[in-house]
């Protein structure tokens, strides 16, 4: 049942509402981490800048100060409505002093405290995407109701350049991260898949892991690694649609195909249903109805689709 | 410095060489004369020294009672009550040793050095370290105490014994008779010479009786006699001597603990578990004895599966990923190996697989030799699981084809078989079954061929056992190898045959030699010799050239002079061909292809290093990606199955391939490649069971295909290709 609701509150968001998106590439201190940093965010760039209703901005090198980063989230806030998405990506290194994250960039760097306050005045929905090493000690100060934050590292601790900015990026360009194949990749699709991608890295290479994604977004409590249902951490991330691949938002305004959508919708249900009573079935029993509520949603689809 | 005894044990471990009278304080004497004899009465002798006035005289008391601990606290008050005297750390050194700790005996022999450099005792126990670690310094060590000491017969036995483990008996014979001439109850020499005869399988052997006159417990004899079995690779009469010295001294917990791990090597994983825990609980607690219990502990999470010919254990967490490639490797190179070899085994061969390596290297303790990949234990084979390495390293499937043609060396030589030629016969098997698999001539092996450090043929085993170099284990391999292919090239590959059947014979390197080829082994070298040289002559020539230029791609490749890397790379590539780990010429090549915008010559670099061998798994897929763009779909699909020899862990080259397949129309490859990727437990399990359902309709198995596209939409119910797949089989019912 959660699921189907789910993705329609997925389609509604993505179909009416805009998506603001800042990128921030912050100070690398070596050359290869410049590179590596813009790069990223270059990256982020061309993969988003097709996305319908989005607003792309992006702060690197000598634009990302903590200033320049304070301006780009006041005037988000003066044009985002309740309605809207808003994506913080923040690339580069962390540091954490027991007191407070700090995001290296050009100048004084900025501090969660003061990323808070300014996130604070966006109404948006939000996501934060923190990719820096140390951005777990951030989550505690911006954590919040209505926003999502994942951090590439479980705590301030965990100092090393991180990887996982590269397997976000990624999720964004693999189509196998869509794992519902709802053709829209959400901020919990891409969360899995680039923490994933990230600890396979470190076991390939037989070293110990040095850093631990985590995702917040009940506002309260720690992060998880594998946010669900058992633990109640995802339900926002896992309908934020970060990026569309199809034309599952354009069905969505269609009024003459709504009655086909209501029973699109209870179809899942049955089959959400189905599947919460596996244990308690026969093998053969669940694999029949499954497919015969299969069929009847593949035929359902079909149609939508004419 | 801190010395702690690692684990706390009650049972002494009786001691394998009578102590030196220099050494020890002259209270212990009688005791050590009684356990010389073993004579009941020793441990009471002991435990009365404990009650010594002198510290030292206590120690020796402790020790020989079993008490470690006591012991350990006593060798400490010994020696600061003897600053400048080298005897108590030698002698608490010495304890060291026996409690498996041999990095704190080895500082305490290095102190007794530092206080007297000549001091015999202390010189005799580096080399009895270098000795238990298989080092070619034991040799060394040993005669520079005898220059410090003639009189020093334990010195003699240690060299009969390394001699032995060269696989030179007269050599050893000739040590341990110094030693007897020196000490007629030099009991380690009887039982040098006493393994000689049973080795020989002279049953009967006179030293044996002669060592139990002295001493009729003495187990330690045929302890010594099952060592050499086991590192001839003579399991089963290993075990013999083991069950004896055990026999004759059933407190003999070093033996019983090799009767076990040696039970274990041969599959019999129940009697080894009694074996071990019994010498565990007796307080044997040496790293060989705990770590092999715990692998046997880690059993139950393994699954094996059997065939009339094969028994695969794999781990359960990757057993559905890699079994079919591992199952149809193992099939195929028995079957060649049988045609080959014109031999059929007698009994199933089992391969076990790793993904831990440190698991994987209980198998290999006390053994010598390498040993990094795979070892064989008659119809055992012990590896590593491509997971229990960095992605790239090693190719598993080589070193399985490896591994297995040693079980029908040993096999056929009934485990008499030099260790240079089975080494040399599987090395030789690797790129028989393969051009671009085995090991690439590597810098030690340059080094080794130009500095004219290669062995003898008659002498080449002491590469394997007892290395005087760093690599020189590695270059005995490649040497080994190279042997063989010459042979075959020159004399043809029944001439290995046939030498296969004199070693059965029990021939030695040097008769075989004589036999089958001809030729003295001194005119055989030189002819190898005369062989081999051109064929590295331009990379020996070059070596040094090459590294310096390649370090300047490196400089080139950091500065993005592309130009630069290609005009420098082209001029030295063919210098040294075989290089293909990090940082090779084909490797900077491809990178400054890529970046000019010519993927055409990228891939063609890519194609070069593949095919000499290059296994880095992000360089291969890189080469089957840019073959996909250029059409070269057979190609591309080539490429990736050579990737599944090496790492089977990356779901994305399964898909790569699983695709390919199905366009090539080979919908087996595609079906048992999107298994992979669903046994890899991906992110994507719907878009991995709608391939495989795919491949499963090309393939015409429709309740299959069915079967995955429900699970596909079990996943995923909207994922629209699958609906429409599911609504296509419905309409086929």
């Amino acid at each position: 049942m959660i699921k189907t609701l789910l993705c329609i509150a997925g389609l509604a968001c993505c179909a009416y509402a805009e998506t603001f998106y800042l990128t921030v590439a912050g100070l690398g201190g070596e050359q290869e981490y410049e590179q590596r940093f813009s790069g990223w965010a270059k990256e982020l760039e061309l993969i988003l800048k097709n996305e319908p209703g989005s607003k792309l901005e992006t702060l690197s090198g000598a634009q990302a100060t903590r200033a320049g980063i304070q301006a780009k989230l006041a005037d988000i806030a003066k044009q985002s409505k309740p309605a809207d998405n808003f994506v913080l990506f923040m690339i580069g290194h962390g540091s954490f002093d027991e007191n407070d994250y700090k995001f290296n960039v050009t100048g004084p760097d900025i501090s969660a405290t003061e990323l808070a306050a300014a996130l604070d005045k966006i109404p948006a929905q939000q996501l934060i995407v923190n990719m820096t090493s140390a951005s777990g000690g951030a989550t505690a100060s911006i954590q919040k109701a209505r926003r999502v934050v994942i951090s590439a590292t479980k705590a301030g601790t965990e100092t090393n350049a991180t990887v996982f900015a590269r397997y976000f990026i990624e999720a964004l360009r693999d189509p196998s991260a869509d794992v519902d194949k709802n053709e829209a990749i959400t901020a919990l699709e891409a969360f899995r898949y680039a923490e994933a991608k990230t600890a396979k890295f470190f076991e390939d290479l037989k070293r110990l892991a040095t850093e631990h994604a985590l995702l917040e977004d009940t506002g309260k409590g720690d992060g998880v690694k594998l946010p669900s249902a058992e633990n109640g951490q995802g339900l926002i991330a896992g309908r934020f649609a970060l990026l569309h691949t199809g034309t599952s938002a354009a069905v969505a305004k269609d009024p003459a195909k709504l009655a086909l959508l209501k029973r699109k919708e209870e179809i899942e249900a049955q089959i959400d249903d189905l599947k919460y009573r596996k244990a308690a079935l026969s093998v053969q029993d669940y694999r029949g109805q499954l497919q015969k509520f299969l069929l009847e949603l593949a035929k359902t689809q079909e149609a939508l689709d004419k | 410095m801190k010395r702690v005894l690692l684990l706390v044990s009650f049972v002494a471990a009786p001691l394998l060489l009578v102590p030196l009278a220099e050494a020890q304080p002259a209270e212990a004497q009688p005791c050590y004369s009684l356990k010389h004899k073993g004579d009941p009465g020793t441990r009471a002798c002991f435990q009365k020294l404990t009650r010594a006035a002198n510290a030292a005289v206590q120690a020796e008391g402790f020790w020989g009672s079993g008490d470690f601990k006591a012991a350990n606290d006593a060798f400490r008050a010994a020696v600061k009550q003897a600053e400048k005297d080298p005897a108590p750390r030698t002698r608490w050194g010495r304890m060291f040793l026996e409690h498996w700790q041999p990095a704190d005996a080895a500082e305490l022999f290095g102190e007794a050095l530092g206080i007297q450099p000549d001091y015999a005792p202390a010189l005799l126990g580096q080399a009895l370290i270098a000795g238990e670690n298989f080092e070619g310094k034991a040799i060394e060590y040993a005669e520079k105490a005898l220059k410090a000491d003639p009189k020093l017969f334990e010195a003699h036995e240690l060299i009969a014994r390394v001699a032995l483990e060269d696989n030179n008996p007269k050599k050893s014979e000739e040590a341990a008779r110094k030693a007897l001439e020196i000490s007629g109850e030099a009991l380690d020499a009887l039982a040098v010479l006493g393994a000689i005869d049973l080795l020989n399988d002279e049953t009967d052997t006179p030293w044996m009786n002669r060592i139990l006159q002295i001493n009729p417990h003495y187990g330690d004899g045929f302890a010594m006699a099952g060592h050499f079995f086991t590192i001839n690779r003579r399991y089963d009469e290993g075990i013999a001597m083991y069950r004896k010295a055990i026999e004759l001294d059933p407190a003999l917990n070093s033996a019983r603990s090799e009767l076990g791990v040696n039970l274990m090597r041969l599959g019999h994983d129940e009697e080894a578990r009694k074996h071990l825990e019994q010498a565990y609980n007796s307080g044997y607690q040496d790293p060989q004895t705990v770590n092999t219990l715990r692998l046997l502990d880690s059993y139950k999470d393994y699954v094996t599966t059997k065939t009339p010919r094969t028994i695969l254990r794999l781990h359960k967490k990757e057993a559905n990923l890699i079994r079919p490639y591992f199952q149809y490797e193992f099939e195929r190179a028995l079957a060649t190996y049988e045609k080959k070899y014109k031999y059929k085994l007698n009994q199933p061969v089992q391969v076990e697989v790793y993904p831990n390596h440190e698991d994987f290297a209980v198998r290999t303790m006390g053994m010598p030799g390498l040993g990094a990949l795979g070892v064989t234990f008659g119809y055992v084979v012990a590896m590593d699981s491509p997971s229990g390495r960095p992605p790239g390293q090693w190719h598993w499937a080589s070193t399985m084809w490896h591994e297995l043609s040693h079980v029908y060396v040993i096999e056929m030589t009934k485990h008499r078989v030099p260790r240079w030629f089975t080494e040399g016969m599987a090395v030789y098997e690797e790129t028989a079954a393969s051009p671009d698999w085995g090991d690439r001539l590597d810098p030690p092996t340059i080094d080794a061929i130009k500095t004219k450090k290669l062995l003898p043929i008659a002498d080449l085993d002491r590469g394997f056992i007892h290395p005087t170099y760093p690599q020189q284990v590695i270059v005995s391999y490649f040497q080994g190898g190279r042997i063989c292919t010459f042979i075959a090239e020159k004399w043809g590959f029944d001439t290995l045959l046939a030498m296969i059947q004199d070693f059965g014979n029990k021939m030695t390197t040097v008769e075989a030699v004589e036999k089958e080829l001809h030729v003295k082994p001194e005119e055989f070298d030189r002819q190898f010799l005369a062989w081999l040289e051109p064929q590295y002559k331009k990379t020996i020539d070059n070596f040094d050239d090459w590294r310096k230029r390649i370090r300047g791609m490196s400089d080139s490749a950091k500065k993005k002079n592309w130009d630069d890397i290609i005009k420098e790379g082209e001029a030295i590539r063919d210098f040294y061909p075989d290089y293909v780990e990090t940082g090779s010429v084909y490797e900077f090549l491809a990178m400054a292809w890529r970046e000019k915008g010519d993927k055409v010559k990228q891939a063609s670099e890519l194609e070069r290093y593949s095919k000499v061998g290059g296994r880095d798994p992000s360089l291969l897929k890189q080469l089957a990606n840019l073959q996909v763009e250029q059409g070269r779909k057979r190609e591309a699909a080539a490429t990736l199955e050579r990737l599944n020899l090496i790492y089977l862990q990356d779901d994305a080259a399964h898909q790569k391939l699983g695709e390919l397949h199905l366009e090539l129309g080979n919908p087996n490859g595609a079906i048992r490649e999107y298994q992979a990727v669903l046994a890899g437990k991906p992110i994507d399990v719907a878009g991995a069971n709608y391939g495989l359902a795919r491949a499963f309709v090309a393939a015409k198995r429709i309740p299959d295909a069915r079967e995955a596209v429900v699970s596909a939409l079990e996943a995923a119910p909207g994922f629209k290709p699958a609906q429409k797949l599911l609504l296509e089989l419905s309409e086929k019912e």
